[in-house]
């Protein structure tokens, strides 16, 4: 049985939705993982907790839009602090165009509006 | 005598007949599932006849619109005489470009402005802060100066239409707010004939929308509440504030804790209000309300029928209010935007026209209408336009206002009502047993409540208990989007060169005095908004203002999780 996975749970800049990032985080929790919820971060922040946590996981939400510029830095910080086995994963509001050239800036998941909670869970559950 | 009797004898009956059809006639078919409940989790019987309201008193309970309790209604005439306001939300981009939206919605026959503000204007960023360039021009319009205050409402009668300030938040409702008033001065208005609504709810900041810091819970109630004052003594037309239960319900709450919460945020400004030493009579008729209209029609209805009743008995029999008008809950309507899905977006158009419907039927004042493409993207022109002609067909293609509180009187409708009302009185008085709302935020406990409701909610859709058309049922794979998305305007550039050359061409030395004089009156515990509204005219930023208000209180890390 593999260890329990450890996620890290942050809102991108200033968006100002906290629903989906809190529903998401209690299911993951009450899926046996361990979250770390830290509300709104800039990706500089993020990679700081997730390294200083030992995260498996970065899990980002946002609604505000913010997505294209926000969520392919917090891949690049982990690049350059040699951190880059944590993966990235994304929910929120995202026009469909866009969800392609985040997996490209190298988003391993991306989660729009009306994703099943059970879907979450088992990307999760299936990245190595 | 007699005729008591024989209103016993005909109810005995009733009940007799009831029991009767219930058990031989109901009783022999299959219902297609086990219970059925409202959205809040109020169970509901298959039919309701005048047992369910026979403990209602007509006159005492009931009575006639404009007249206590007010529930059938705030107006004798209702939208006999005038229909609700069709108030479209708009914002986005710099003030330039929302202005031009502000007059095509004008144009196009709305009757208020609903004006929203971008992230970091709403947390009291500016826009060229390290922490926000992400989200300049992103969800409203930015504003950092009283300039660009000056842009967004350039050639509008601001004295002739009512302007709604979606602020939310104190810290920044504080500075925007002053910026409009010091912009409307500077026109050559006054104060006076302004009218209109700021959003200004501590809540907002606290508990709703939350930023990566905040103003602790009392700052940030304390300047809310000196908003209410200022506006009292100055500004008489104005609602200096607008209790935001929409955004409680958005981030996940029920029905009954979306009026309890907001009625709860009421009792805390009246106490602190009366404190300082205001009558009620002064600033009640001025603090209004803004809800949701989310799915389940009926229980919406109550929800408004009975946030009336309650409203009254406790501005009368806490505060002792005298003034009608500060008996009355007035109160606007957004449909909500969580009921809204990005799959299939054309079927919001009939979701949003539901829900507007319910803000009618239950006597709103005011209705924005959510465009079909908000679960994916800003509103575009068109979808703007399509949620603006939900609410005149509604208007006047329906007949839904041809007669006062229409739904008055059923059975099903008073008997929901009635039991909407026990549920918010029960958790009113639970939050006064914490010691009311200021304190029910800072043990976290609001922010449970809601998140615990947004996840029984999301897990009801998953299980299928509570169908949602195109996500759990009724799917398309693969959809194409029938629908162009909205493309924001460069906002970010734009904002910093404004900024840039704010900086260099106002006089420093005013400003930093001006910034100087908003610690001095924090220092004396004094009311802020008077100081503000002068010092945006020494051209001082929001953020520069929000900076100073949280070196002097501190920030706060809301219990989210």
């Amino acid at each position: 049985m593999s260890k329990r996975k450890r996620i890290l749970i942050a809102r991108l800049g200033m968006d100002a939705h906290w629903r989906g990032s809190v529903v998401v985080a209690r299911a993951l929790r009450d899926a046996g993982m361990e979250v770390i919820y830290i509300g709104n971060q800039m990706p500089e922040g993020i990679v700081r907790t997730a390294i200083q946590e030992s995260v498996d996981i970065i899990g980002l939400s946002s609604l505000s839009g913010n997505h294209m510029i926000l969520a392919p830095e917090v891949v690049q910080i982990l690049k350059r602090e040699g951190a880059d086995d944590i993966k990235v994963i994304f929910g929120g509001t995202v026009p469909p165009e866009d969800i392609p050239l985040l997996k490209e800036a190298g988003i391993s998941e991306v989660f729009g509006p009306g994703t099943s909670l059970k879907k979450i869970i088992d990307a999760i559950n299936s990245l190595d | 005598m007699k005729q008591k009797t024989d209103d016993q004898k005909a109810a005995a009956r009733l009940k007799k007949d009831f029991k009767k059809w219930h058990t031989d006639i109901y009783g022999s078919h299959k219902e297609r599932k086990p219970h059925f409940q409202t959205l809040s989790g109020i169970a509901i019987e298959p039919l309701y006849t005048p047992l369910d309201t026979a403990n209602i008193d007509y006159l005492k309970d009931l009575g006639f619109p404009g007249c206590e309790p007010y529930i059938r209604g705030v107006h004798p005439t209702m939208y006999r005489g005038r229909v609700w306001t069709h108030r479209q939300l708009a914002g986005f981009g710099p003030p330039e470009e929302t202005n031009n939206r502000y007059k095509f919605l004008l144009q196009q026959g709305a009757t208020g402005i609903n004006g929203v503000f971008d992230y970091p204007t709403l947390r009291g960023y500016d826009s060229d802060d390290p922490e926000v360039y992400a989200d300049v021009g992103r969800g409203g319009v930015a504003i950092d100066t009283i300039e660009d205050m000056r842009v967004l409402f350039d050639g509008i009668a601001i004295d002739k239409v009512s302007v709604s300030l979606v602020t939310c938040q104190p810290i920044c409702n504080i500075s925007i707010q002053s910026m409009y008033f010091a912009n409307a001065q500077q026109k050559g208005l006054s104060l006076n004939a302004l009218t209109g609504t700021s959003q200004n709810d501590f809540l907002m900041e606290t508990a709703i929308t939350t930023a990566p810091s905040v103003l602790p819970p009392k700052a940030s109630f304390k300047v809310s509440c000196d908003a209410i004052e200022f506006c009292t003594q100055n500004v008489p037309r104005w609602n200096p504030i607008s209790f935001a239960g929409y955004n409680y319900r958005e981030a996940g709450c029920t029905a009954p804790q979306e009026v309890a919460f907001v009625i709860s945020c009421a009792i805390a400004c009246c106490e602190e209000l009366i404190r300082r030493g205001l009558d009620i009579d002064s600033f009640a008729p001025r603090l209004s309300y803004f809800l949701s209209a989310h799915n389940d029609l009926f229980e919406e209805i109550a929800k408004y029928r009975a946030a009336r009743r309650v409203y009254h008995r406790i501005m009368k029999a806490r505060f002792g209010a005298t003034d009608p008008r500060s008996l009355m809950f007035r109160f606007h309507v957004q449909t909500a935007g969580v009921a809204l899905t990005a799959q299939q977006p054309l079927n919001n158009i009939a979701r949003a026209a539901y829900h507007a419907l319910s803000a009618v039927l239950g006597g709103a004042q005011s209705v924005h209408v959510d465009a079909y493409d908000e679960a994916l993207c800003t509103p575009t022109e068109l979808s703007s336009l399509t949620a603006l002609r939900t609410q005149q067909i509604l208007q006047m293609e329906t007949g839904v206002t041809n007669t006062v509180d229409p739904l008055g009187g059923s059975y099903f409708v008073e008997s929901l009502t009635n039991k909407m009302e026990a549920e918010v009185e029960r958790i009113i008085s639970e939050i006064d047993s914490m010691g009311g709302i200021v304190k029910a935020v800072e043990k976290g406990w609001i922010h449970n409540e809601i998140a615990s409701a947004a996840y029984q909610y999301q897990v009801d859709i998953e299980s299928g208990e509570m169908p949602i058309v195109g996500v759990n049922c009724f799917k398309i794979e693969d959809e194409v989007l029938p629908i162009e998305l909205f493309k924001g305007p460069e906002t970010l550039l734009i904002q910093e060169e404004k900024l840039k050359r704010n900086r260099k061409d106002r006089n420093s030395q005013e400003a930093a005095k001006a910034l100087d004089a908003i610690t001095r009156c924090c220092e004396r515990d004094g009311n802020l908004m008077g100081v503000i509204v002068d010092a945006v005219k020494t051209r001082v930023t929001e953020g520069e203002i929000s900076k100073t208000l949280k070196a002097f209180y501190g920030i706060w890390h809301p219990p989210l999780f």
